[in-house]
């Protein structure tokens, strides 16, 4: 902070001796300020800087320096780092050092046509996201997420500092949590406990000293797993109660009593920095209230079409922290008609992020809790909906994964398999190369989400069609 | 004294027309769906049959008590299940039997209403509900409004369905009505007469109601408290038997639900469910939640066959589409008793405004692997 002041002070100080010395009074006529190096002098360490004998000249310099004093004291208590600010209107806002932020995101996973999840892009000599990264700024995202960082914390650094050096653009790093593991991710396991535990400790010492860092997403839908929904596991204990309700409770309560440990633990390494918790839906949080309070917000995974409904009120009445969109969005796919529909994506995300903003902490009629979004996702990827066919790598795969109601436009397709996987992306990927990568061909989405930020209005849906 | 008579000429040339236009403007104050039996102002057909049509009949020129006119159309209901859906209804269609693929309908842009008259043979009869537009198709209706269910007297009562701020721009489906079984177990006759769009200028948009408690899903057999349709069949819809009028050892009243849920996989998923609806198989492509704001919990009596059964989820709301539910609430997974034990549901803290997926139940074949027999009863937001 004194460097600053100083160097604040030698900038004035060299302003004011420039255009040598003369300086314009109210009534035109010219001064000479004519420093005296033995009488009257200001002593700031630095150097010398002369007393102003002129009634004109002391005023301009009485006026830079209260506007001096006013930046020093209004970036005195600026806290460094990100955090997130609970105003006293109990709305909450992600800062920057010391300034509002909010989350104009994509989840980030840039797999070339012909590979699938487990190519490594990360030292793609290529760097995928130098071409990407300009995309995206030119659209106006200020964050990725990735869901998990690579082995290699050199490539990770790199391109945490590329996007961020080149295009400002900040990363939020994020750990599976074992969630994938065979042959089921046992969260009441003290030894597996520790060994999750210890990798994301790994990835925060890491990483947490990188500019561009935004901050931490523990896990993704791993609640699904309390229940039994996806990657189930128990313990012997939970085995032995016999209500199959108390046994969700239970795994609950191991569950999110082992985040907040993570959770407390990274905050120990990294003050600078918020955690998340990667959840899916709000299902599992009135156990979060009771045993997770150490994270800083809900990073929820959530696809509703058009609507939110009323989940940031929900939350606020569950489980009190601020809620990012981590992952959220729309297909471009109309399986019904089966033909792309840029429209319909575009529709019901500009409709998502009207929520969004409307949930701001800086607005009045929302809920106040939101922080932002990171949209599902930034380009297709061709693997998704045939994993165990490479040939189908090739290929960009129309058929459907799953069926939601919430994307209705489609939703007459055969037995309502309406959600391509392979179309998600708001960029298009063409077998053409350019920069030695897959061509990006930014859908209708880019434009409109563009325009929208630029100029966010906030506005009710009022017609249900995709135009 | 010349400009004057000048002034008069102009005014009397200008004024008629400023008042045919203003007439014009102002468009026709009523648009008959029917009136009497060929009356020349009928504009609809009862064409659209549906769901149990053979336990219709039809008589158009009714000439016991019409309301108005010369006669009134009697429908008489039989229950009998013809088609073994439980329910039937008619539209008044335009063209005849225009299920959305022929153009045809009207433009009824300015009206604000629909009103009928409708009275039961004994009173008593339940109207499950009455529709405006709500034909699907290449055609499709601009509008989908229905009203009920309706309880109907001895004597002529008027009905009135709001339109205020709908989009009455293509109406094929001009009127409709459905019963079900459930509701008039040993059918019923009824008469309706006059049915008819009315522009009422002075009439307000409708505002969501927030519905009293207790609000009933089911309480019995054929009652007009009941609200939800259980229509929504999910998963093994196949290896489904529902039957609304059990009697084995209701819980409160006649009769209760029985479920038989075999187990079978018959569509190959592996678990089954029901959703009760508002309307009849409404994902959400309706605008027709109930505002039920006023809830706190919702409460249902249970048992299995045997005991022990598992059932995966009781729900709440939760349906998502274009119209989404407001919020949804769940328990399960539950093992039901052989005794009657009650259940809740907590809606404290949660968005009930908008609801349309009233109550669901599912359950799996890994879990019940000989299938289950249980039974609901008393199903209520309270």
């Amino acid at each position: 902070m004194l460097t600053t002041t100083r160097k604040a002070l030698h900038s004035i100080w060299m302003k004011l001796n420039s255009n040598k010395n003369r300086i314009k009074t109210r009534d035109g006529s010219q001064l000479k300020a004519e420093p005296s190096p033995k009488k009257g002098q200001f002593t700031f360490g630095l150097r010398t800087v002369p007393e102003i004998k002129t009634t004109g000249y002391r005023l301009i310099w009485l006026v830079a320096c209260s506007f001096l004093l006013v930046f020093i004291l209004s970036n005195y208590n600026v806290k460094k780092g990100v955090y997130i600010q609970k105003l006293e209107n109990k709305y909450y806002r992600l800062m920057v050092n010391g300034k509002p932020y909010i989350v104009k995101g994509v989840c980030y996973n840039p797999i070339p046509i012909g590979s699938n999840h487990e190519y490594d892009w990360w030292s793609d000599p290529n760097k995928p996201w130098i071409v990407d990264g300009k995309l995206m700024k030119q659209m106006g995202i200020n964050t990725i997420r990735l869901y998990q960082t690579h082995e290699n914390s050199n490539e990770v650094k790199q391109v945490i500092r590329d996007l961020y050096n080149l295009y400002g653009i900040r990363t939020l790093l994020g750990d599976w949590l074992g969630f994938w593991e065979y042959p089921c991710p046992f969260y009441g396991d003290k030894k597996f406990q520790d060994k999750v535990k210890k990798q994301v400790l790994e990835m925060v010492s890491l990483y947490k000293d990188e500019p561009g860092l935004l901050g931490w997403i523990l896990g993704n839908e791993n609640n699904y797993s309390c229940l039994g929904q996806v990657n189930p596991w128990s313990t012997p204990e939970v085995d032995l109660e016999p209500d199959p309700q108390k046994q969700k409770k239970m795994r609950a309560q191991i569950y999110y009593s082992f985040i907040n440990d993570i959770s407390k633990a990274v905050h120990k390494i990294d003050p600078d920095h918020p955690v998340g918790l990667g959840n899916g839906e709000l299902i599992g949080l009135d156990s979060a209230n009771q045993f997770c309070q150490d994270v800083d917000f809900v990073a929820c995974i959530i696809y509703r079409g058009k609507t939110f409904g009323n989940l940031f009120r929900s939350l606020r009445m569950t489980f009190d922290k601020p809620i990012l969109l981590a992952e959220f969005g729309a297909d471009c796919y109309d399986a019904y008609l089966k033909k792309e529909d840029q429209n319909m994506q575009a529709f019901f995300l500009e409709q998502q992020w009207n929520q969004i903003y409307e949930n701001l902490g800086d607005k009045k009629n929302g809920e106040g809790n939101c922080l932002g979004g990171t949209i599902f996702e930034w380009a297709d990827e061709w693997w998704k909906h045939t994993q165990d066919s490479p040939d189908s790598w090739k290929e960009h795969d129309t058929g459907a994964g799953w069926s939601s109601g919430s994307y209705y436009f489609d939703i007459r397709a055969e037995k309502n398999m309406n959600m391509n996987e392979e179309w998600f992306g708001i960029v298009a990927l063409s077998p053409e190369l350019e920069n030695g990568i897959n061509k990006r061909i930014p859908r209708k989405a880019y434009y409109v989400l563009r325009e929208f930020w630029k100029k966010p209005v906030i506005k009710k849906a009022r017609n249900n069609k995709a135009k | 004294m010349k400009k004057l008579i000048i002034v008069m000429l102009a005014l009397s040339l200008f004024v008629p027309a400023f008042a045919a236009t203003e007439e014009k403007a102002a468009g026709p104050k009523e648009f008959m769906v029917y009136l009497d039996k060929n009356a020349k102002d009928n504009h609809f057909i009862p064409s659209g049959w549906m769901g149990d049509y053979g336990d219709i009949k039809m008589n158009d020129q009714a000439a016991d008590k019409p309301h108005a006119g010369t006669s009134s159309i009697q429908f008489i209901y039989s229950a009998k299940k013809a088609q073994n859906q439980g329910w039937a209804g008619i539209y008044w269609q335009n063209p005849s039997n225009n299920w959305g693929n022929k153009k045809g309908g009207f433009d009824l842009t300015g009206m604000t209403k629909v009103t009928f008259w409708a009275r039961g043979a004994k009173g008593g009869e339940i109207l499950q509900k009455v529709m405006v537009g709500g034909i699907k198709g290449t055609y499709p209706d601009t509008v989908s409004v229905e009203m009920g269910p309706i309880e109907l007297t001895a004597d002529w009562k008027q009905y009135t369905i709001n339109l205020v701020g709908k989009d009455l721009s293509y109406v094929n489906g001009g009127f409709g009505w459905t019963v079900t079984a459930d509701l008039n177990p040993e059918g019923c006759t009824f008469y309706i007469d006059d049915i008819k769009y009315e522009a009422d200028a002075d009439l307000k948009p409708e505002s969501k109601k927030q519905e009293d408690m207790p609000f009933y899903i089911y309480a019995d057999r054929s009652t007009a408290k009941n609200h939800f349709i259980p229509s929504g069949w999910m998963g093994d819809y196949g290896d489904i038997k529902y039957d609304g009028s059990s009697k084995e050892d209701a819980y409160l009243g006649d009769t209760c639900i029985k479920i038989i849920y075999s187990g079978q996989g018959t569509q190959g998923a592996r678990w089954a469910g029901i959703f009760w609806q508002n309307p009849a198989n409404n994902w959400g492509n309706v605008d027709a939640g109930f505002d039920l704001s006023k809830t706190i919990k919702l409460t249902f009596w249970a048992r299995g066959a045997k005991g022990g059964e598992r059932i995966e989820e009781f729900k709440v709301g939760g349906i998502m589409g274009e119209f989404s539910d407001s919020d949804s609430a769940t328990i399960g997974p539950v093992i039901l008793n052989k005794e009657w034990t009650q259940y809740t549901i907590d809606l404290k803290g949660k968005d009930m405004s908008y609801i349309i997926g009233g109550f669901a139940w599912s359950t799996n074949v890994d879990n019940n692997p000989e299938g289950a027999t249980f039974y609901l009863d008393e199903i209520k937001f309270e």
